[in-house]
């Protein structure tokens, strides 16, 4: 074993075991990493930068920046007094619709800038109605995490999924799409017959809400137009990336640098309310596993697995879905993904297996995983700041008590589904 | 806590404009500033954005609004200067009568908001509070053109 297989080693488990900790903010421990494996050689200098995927920083970036101009508008605000009008009130088909916005609104935005923006409308709705806004929240971060699980650009995982393999949205939506709509079906049915027959709210509360006026709601129509003008553009640019041989990065980017021009607004507003600390803690991730590369530790570990699964890609995938998935209701699904990215090319490469089926293993584990617990995914943690920001303690296992169940289900519909269709 | 900051202020503007408000919100820093001048606690608390409205409130030993700025260059001379009248005035031995009375009037001020806009008050009550006030405005103008001026560097704003 060489000196650089145990400085890489030694760095990635101690920087990951503090990011699971939680003791230290998780971009500090990556960004402390990434520089140790630099400063100790274990990752050259003139190589660190080959190591950053800027596929997905771009993506990122490029996103949040449409997101950031779009919400400035109103809409998000809109749609919930709309929608809420639409369901006449009625709790349950509060919860129906929200859940559908929250999903449809993050296979397009990350999960965590969806959650930033239902959560806060959907504390006014049940503020208004005078009703527990916890079932609301929690749904909807699942929903957020479904959802996202069927675009390229709807979570982090598939982003770097998707920029590494060179996989673009129509892959992404085709083979995952079908299977994330049977999983919110599903998911919302469950939920019906046990969250849904609690909610009750009186004749006077629902009058609230359907006295609400929305007429001041949209604060920039022009802007809103923009917007609009611009997102739809920029997701024809996913769909048609490869016929215009434009990456998903350069889509997102120019999307975001066009709205940026045209809206009028100050950039330095704009800029502001990026995740900085994300992309941080995303540069950091990457140069951590480049270290891992460099020290040849991935492809040790890939050929472990190969040897243990003896190259048999059934039972592969069906490992790599369930374990994303157990590991991803625990730990955070994207060092995870970051490190099996790598792994996967690795045992590709050596073996000369078909990897496909195992990305969208990898996929539907990591995302969907993520829903099992409180930490499991950023956009749940976040919900839960959220929720205990207005007094709603969230407890580890009555969130468990809800949601693990419901990540199995959707795992196990994962399964029958890979298992039909790609092996 | 960025982002959770942001999530409260569009909850906050989704409920201000169903109250029929117009709301905007400004990027900016909340400055909270402390001093100690022999034993008396100065507080102040400012923003400072790039929209050229800067608003200082002096909170403790009692909370005035001091003045809103164009520029923020002005801040920092004023709360020099209000230190300085404070340290000179820290002098005096009737500096603990003057602290409990600047808290007097914030608490009366508040005091007689909540009379209003909680209880019918006859005009009676008014017209004597009003005179009462007049005739402490009288008392301050007729010091004034009798007691020795101490601070020169610069003139009073509202006397």
């Amino acid at each position: 074993m060489t000196v650089q297989v145990v400085l890489a080693g030694s760095i990635f488990i101690a920087i990951y075991g503090l990011i699971i900790s939680e003791k230290v903010n998780r971009a500090a421990a990556a960004v402390f990493g990434g520089a140790l494996m630099v400063l100790l050689g274990v990752v050259s200098e003139s190589n660190v930068i080959d190591f950053i995927d800027f596929g997905t920083i771009g993506l990122l970036i490029g996103m949040m920046v449409i997101v950031n101009i779009m919400k400035k508008t109103g809409i998000f605000e809109y749609m919930a007094i709309r929608a809420a009008q639409k369901a006449k009130a009625e709790p349950w088909m509060i919860m129906v619709l929200f859940s559908i916005i929250t999903a449809l609104a993050s296979a397009l935005l990350d999960n965590v800038t969806t959650i930033l923006l239902i959560a806060p409308v959907t504390f006014v709705i049940t503020e208004t109605l005078k009703i527990n806004p916890y079932p609301y929240i929690i749904v909807e971060v699942m929903m957020a995490n479904i959802g996202g699980t069927a675009t390229l650009i709807g979570d982090p995982p598939n982003i770097m999924i998707g920029s590494a393999n060179g996989l673009g949205f129509v892959d992404f939506i085709t083979n995952l799409g079908p299977v994330v709509a049977v999983i919110i079906v599903v998911t919302l049915l469950i939920v019906k017959f046990t969250v849904g027959k609690k909610l009750h709210v009186t004749q006077e509360n629902k009058q609230k809400i359907m006295a609400m006026d929305n007429t001041h709601t949209i604060k920039d129509r022009k802007l809103l137009i923009k917007s609009v003008l611009i997102l739809v553009i920029t997701v024809l640019g996913f769909i048609f990336h490869s016929a215009l041989h434009l990456e998903s990065a350069t889509v997102a980017l120019s999307g975001a640098a066009i709205l940026l021009f045209i809206s009028g607004l100050d950039p330095e507003d704009i800029f502001m309310e990026i995740e900085w600390t994300t992309i941080f803690f995303f540069i950091s991730l990457f140069v951590l596993v480049g270290g891992l590369q460099e020290a040849g530790i991935i492809n040790m570990f890939a050929e472990v697995i190969l040897n243990a699964t003896h190259g048999n890609v059934f039972w592969t995938v069906m490992s790599l879905l369930w374990a994303s998935a157990l590991l991803s209701a625990f730990l955070d699904n994207i060092p995870f993904v970051a490190t099996m990215i790598p792994l996967i090319q690795s045992m590709g490469q050596i073996s000369g297996m078909d990897t496909t089926p195992l990305w969208w293993a990898l996929a539907l584990g990591a995302c969907l995983g993520g829903n099992g617990t409180m930490i499991g995914a950023s956009a749940n943690v976040v919900a839960c700041g959220m929720l205990e920001r207005k007094n709603h303690k969230v407890n580890f296992f009555e969130y468990m008590k809800l949601a693990f169940p419901l990540m199995i289900v959707s795992i196990v519909i994962s399964t029958i589904y890979l298992g039909l269709f790609y092996v | 806590m960025q982002k959770y900051v942001i999530a409260d202020a569009m909850e906050h503007e989704m409920k201000l404009v169903q109250l029929g408000g117009t709301v905007t919100q400004i990027n900016g820093k909340l400055c909270y500033v402390q001093f100690d001048i022999g034993g008396i606690e100065i507080e102040y608390v400012y923003n400072i954005n790039n929209k050229g409205k800067f608003f200082l409130e002096r909170i403790k030993p009692y909370p005035l609004p001091v003045k809103v700025f164009d520029k923020e260059s002005g801040l920092i001379d004023i709360i020099d200067i209000d230190l300085e009248q404070f340290r000179v005035a820290a002098l005096s031995h009737n500096m603990p009568k003057f602290i409990k009375m600047g808290q007097l009037f914030h608490n009366t001020a508040k005091r007689y908001e909540d009379l209003f806009l909680y209880y019918n008050v006859p005009e009676s009550t008014i017209d004597a509070l009003l005179l009462n006030l007049e005739n402490a405005n009288k008392i301050i103008d007729e010091c004034k053109a009798t007691a020795n001026r101490v601070y020169f560097k610069k003139e009073p704003d509202n006397l």
